[in-house]
C-alpha cells in the first residue's frame, strides 16, 4: 500500500514511516497541510493519514479542501482531541476514522489496512465468504462446511465485520468502536470473552482454527 | 456629588412649585373678590347712573367690608372714595389689574402694605378703581413659604445624611467586596465575601463571586490534586520501566538476556502508564468542568442493556450469577459515552471483586425521588462503611484487594462522571452476608431526570 504521512512532529512521522515500511508498505510524509494537500491531490496513495494540529493548513481544513475537489482517497485523522465533538468535526470534515493519540502502532495499522480494504469493496454484498465459512447477510445465517452456526445477534455482527477484515488484525477497540459502538476503554478485556465464545462456535467440531489472536495487536480471521 | 446636585436640584423645583401653586392661588381669590366687587358696583351704575355709584361708593367706603374704593371723573379726577389716588399712573381705557402698596398709618406707624387693585373705564366713561388689601393673604403665603424653607431644610438635611450612610454602607460594601477579589488575584481562593442576608443586588453580587470562587477553588484543587496523581502514580511505573531497560541494557550488553522479551516488558508498562494518565486526564477534565461535554437525551435502560450484554460473557466465565432488571423508557441528558464508561466500571468492579458462586445484578430505575439510578449490586466481600468516601479517591485500593488488576481509579472515574451531570455516586451495602458470601456492594449512580 502506498501511503501518506501528514505530520508535522517529524520524529514521530519517521518512526510511523519506518513502522509501516517494516509492515510491507510504502510511505510518504509531508511536514505541513499545504504540501500535504499539494501531494494528496495526486490521487497516488491507497490511504491518508493526516494529524488534526498542523502548521500553514489545519488538518481539518486540509481534508475538507480535497473533498471539495472530488479526491476520495480515505483519510485516518490522528488527533490528541478525543471527544466526541472532535471525533465528529473530524468525520464530517470527510476523514474516514479517528485514532486518538497515543496509539499502539498495531492500532494504527489495522486501520490503515482496514480503511484500505473498504475502498476495494465498494459495492453492496448480500453473501461474505471466507474459506469454509459462508455468511448469508439477508437471511442472517451462518455456515461452515455447509453446517448451521446458531449465533447471538451481537456474535453476528462481531462475525461479520471479522469476515468483511478476514486476513487482517482488527484491534480491540476497533471491535469495540465498530461493533459495540462504545468509544470507551472498558478496564477488562471483555471482549476477549466474546471472541473466545465465538470462537468455539466456528471452530467446535472443526479441525482447522479460523480465528487468530494476534500478540499485541488484537484478532484475526483467517481462511 | 452628581447626588447631591440632583437631589438639590429636586428639592427646590418641589418647594418652588408649592410656593407657586400656594401665592397664585392667594392672589386668584383676591382678584376674584376684587372682581365680584366691582361688578356690584357696575350693577349700581348702570341701573342709577353715577349719582347711584358714588352714594353706593361713599356707603361701603365706610364700611368694614375690606375694599379700597375710587371713582372718578372722565378725566382721572377722584371724586369719592377710601383711597386718594388711584395706583394707576394713566387710566386704562377697559379694564386693568395691577399689585401695588398701600402705605396705612396703623397705631401712628406708617406701613406699606401689598394690595391688589382694578381699574375699569365705566360705560359713562367715569374711571372705577376697586382694590383690595391682601396683607393678610400675602402673610399666609409668607408663612408657607418660610414653612417650606424650613422644610426644604429639613429635607436637604436628612437627604444628605440618608444618602451619606447609603454611600458608605456601599462603599463598605464594595470594597470589602474589593478585598475579596484583591485576596483572591494574588492566589488565596479561599476567601470568601460576606453574605448579609438582606437580598439585595450587593448580595446577589457576593453570592455570585462566592460561588465563582468555589468553582474555581474545586478545579484549582482538581487540577493540582490530578497534577500530584500523575505525579505519584507515573512516577513508580516510569522508574520500573526505567530500571528493567537499563537492566537489559547491561545484561545485551554482556551477552546475556533477552532483549525481545525487555522490549515487549517496556511496550506493556508504557501501555499501563498511558491508560492511567488518559483516565487521571479525563477525571480532572470531568471535575474543572462545569458540566460533561457532549450531553445529549437518551434511554439509561438501553445504553444499560448494551453495557450488560457486553459484560455478561464476562460474569459468565467467572460463574457469576448476572442479572438485569432495566426499567425502559425512561430519559437522561448527559454524555452517552462517559456514562457508558461509569457504568462498565462498576461492573467491572463487581465481576472483579467478587468470587466464583456470588451474582452481580444491574439495575435502572426511577427513585420515589424522580431521579434516575444505576445501580450494580454485587455479593463480593464490600467495602466496610468507614472505607466507602476514601475509595472514590484516586488511586485508593484496599489492601486486601492490591493484588487484583486496576490502578484504583475506576471509581473515581464514575464519581467525577455522576458529578460532571449534577448527580451523585452512592455506594452502600449489597444483600448482606450469606453463606460464606457478602456483605456485597451496591454502588448505585443517580442523575437528574430529563
Amino acid at each position: 500500500m502506498r501511503l501518506l504521512i501528514v505530520e508535522d512532529d517529524a520524529e514521530a512521522a519517521l518512526a510511523m514511516s519506518k513502522g509501516l515500511v517494516e509492515a510491507g508498505h510504502e510511505a510518504e510524509v509531508a511536514a505541513d497541510g499545504e504540501a500535504g494537500l499539494g501531494l494528496a491531490r495526486d490521487g497516488r496513495f491507497d490511504v491518508l493519514i493526516v494529524d488534526r494540529m498542523l502548521p500553514k493548513l489545519d488538518g481539518v481544513a486540509m481534508v475538507e479542501q480535497l473533498r471539495r475537489e472530488g479526491e476520495q482517497t480515505p483519510v485516518l485523522f490522528l488527533s490528541a482531541l478525543g471527544e466526541i465533538s472532535h471525533r465528529v468535526e473530524g468525520l464530517k470534515a470527510g476523514g474516514d476514522d479517528y485514532l486518538v493519540k497515543p496509539y499502539a502502532f498495531a492500532e494504527l495499522i489495522a486501520r490503515v489496512e482496514a480503511l484500505a480494504r473498504r475502498r476495494e469493496t465498494g459495492s453492496v454484498q448480500t453473501l461474505l465468504r471466507v474459506g469454509e465459512l459462508e455468511m448469508d447477510l439477508i437471511g442472517r445465517e451462518v455456515r461452515r462446511r455447509g453446517r448451521k452456526i446458531d449465533l447471538q445477534p451481537r456474535e453476528f455482527q462481531l462475525l461479520e465485520f471479522l469476515m468483511r477484515h478476514a486476513g487482517q488484525s482488527v484491534t480491540r477497540t476497533m471491535l469495540l468502536e465498530r461493533v459495540w459502538e462504545y468509544h470507551f476503554d472498558p478496564q477488562t478485556n471483555v471482549i476477549d470473552v466474546h471472541i473466545s465464545r465465538l470462537r468455539s462456535k466456528i471452530e467446535k467440531g472443526f479441525d482447522k482454527p479460523m480465528l487468530q489472536t494476534v500478540r499485541g495487536a488484537g484478532y484475526r480471521l483467517d481462511a | 456629588m452628581l447626588f447631591l446636585l440632583f437631589f438639590g436640584g429636586a428639592a427646590s423645583l418641589f418647594l418652588g412649585y408649592i410656593y407657586v401653586a400656594t401665592a397664585g392661588e392667594a392672589q386668584r381669590t383676591a382678584d376674584a373678590a376684587i372682581a365680584r366687587e366691582a361688578r356690584s358696583l357696575d350693577d349700581a351704575y348702570r341701573s342709577g347712573g353715577f349719582g347711584a355709584l358714588n352714594e353706593a361708593v361713599i356707603e361701603r367706603s365706610s364700611s368694614t367690608r375690606g375694599f379700597l374704593y375710587l371713582v372718578m371723573d372722565r378725566a382721572g379726577a377722584p371724586v369719592s372714595g377710601s383711597i386718594a389716588r388711584s395706583p394707576f399712573a394713566k387710566a386704562p381705557n377697559g379694564s386693568a389689574w395691577t399689585s401695588f402698596r398701600l402705605t396705612e398709618s396703623i397705631d401712628g406707624a406708617l406701613e406699606r402694605r401689598p394690595a391688589r387693585g382694578m381699574e375699569e373705564r365705566l360705560s359713562g366713561g367715569d374711571l372705577l378703581f376697586v382694590g383690595a388689601d391682601v396683607g393678610e393673604a400675602e402673610g399666609y403665603v409668607l408663612r408657607i413659604v418660610n414653612a417650606l424653607w424650613g422644610a426644604a431644610a429639613l429635607v436637604v438635611v436628612l437627604g444628605l445624611c440618608g444618602g451619606l450612610l447609603v454611600a458608605s454602607d456601599l462603599t463598605r460594601n464594595v470594597s470589602a467586596l474589593n478585598e475579596v477579589i484583591g485576596a483572591a488575584r494574588v492566589g488565596d481562593l479561599g476567601v470568601r465575601a460576606k453574605v448579609r442576608g438582606t437580598g439585595d443586588e450587593l448580595d446577589e453580587l457576593a453570592a455570585g463571586l462566592n460561588d465563582m470562587l468555589e468553582r474555581l477553588e474545586r478545579s484549582i484543587a482538581g487540577l493540582r490534586h490530578a497534577g500530584d496523581a500523575i505525579a505519584h502514580d507515573l512516577r513508580s511505573p516510569l522508574t520500573r520501566l526505567r530500571a528493567r531497560m537499563e537492566a537489559a541494557l547491561v545484561e545485551t550488553e554482556a551477552g546475556r538476556g533477552d532483549p525481545v522479551a525487555a522490549l515487549r516488558q517496556a511496550l506493556e508498562d508504557a501501555d499501563g502508564m498511558l491508560r492511567t494518565f488518559t483516565a487521571v486526564l479525563a477525571i480532572a477534565r470531568l471535575e474543572a468542568a462545569a458540566s460533561a461535554p457532549d450531553q445529549i437525551r437518551f434511554d439509561p435502560g438501553e445504553l444499560a442493556a448494551g453495557v450488560a450484554e457486553l459484560y455478561e460473557p464476562l460474569a459468565d466465565d467467572k460463574g457469576l450469577e448476572f442479572g438485569a432488571e432495566l426499567t425502559q423508557g425512561l430519559s437522561v441528558r448527559g454524555n452517552r459515552d462517559f456514562i457508558g464508561q461509569a457504568l462498565a466500571n462498576l461492573l467491572d468492579n463487581a465481576v472483579k471483586y467478587t468470587p466464583g458462586g456470588g451474582a452481580v445484578m444491574l439495575r435502572v430505575r426511577r427513585t420515589g425521588a424522580g431521579e434516575i439510578e444505576l445501580s450494580v449490586t454485587d455479593t463480593g466481600m464490600g467495602v466496610p462503611e468507614g472505607d466507602r468516601e476514601r475509595i472514590v479517591g484516586r488511586f485508593v485500593r484496599l489492601e486486601n484487594s492490591r493484588n487484583a488488576p486496576g490502578a484504583g481509579l475506576g471509581l473515581s472515574l464514575v464519581a467525577a462522571v455522576a458529578h460532571a451531570h449534577r448527580g451523585r455516586l452512592e455506594l452502600a451495602e449489597g444483600p448482606g452476608a450469606v453463606g460464606g458470601l457478602g456483605p456485597g456492594l451496591r454502588a448505585a449512580i443517580v442523575l437528574p431526570a430529563a
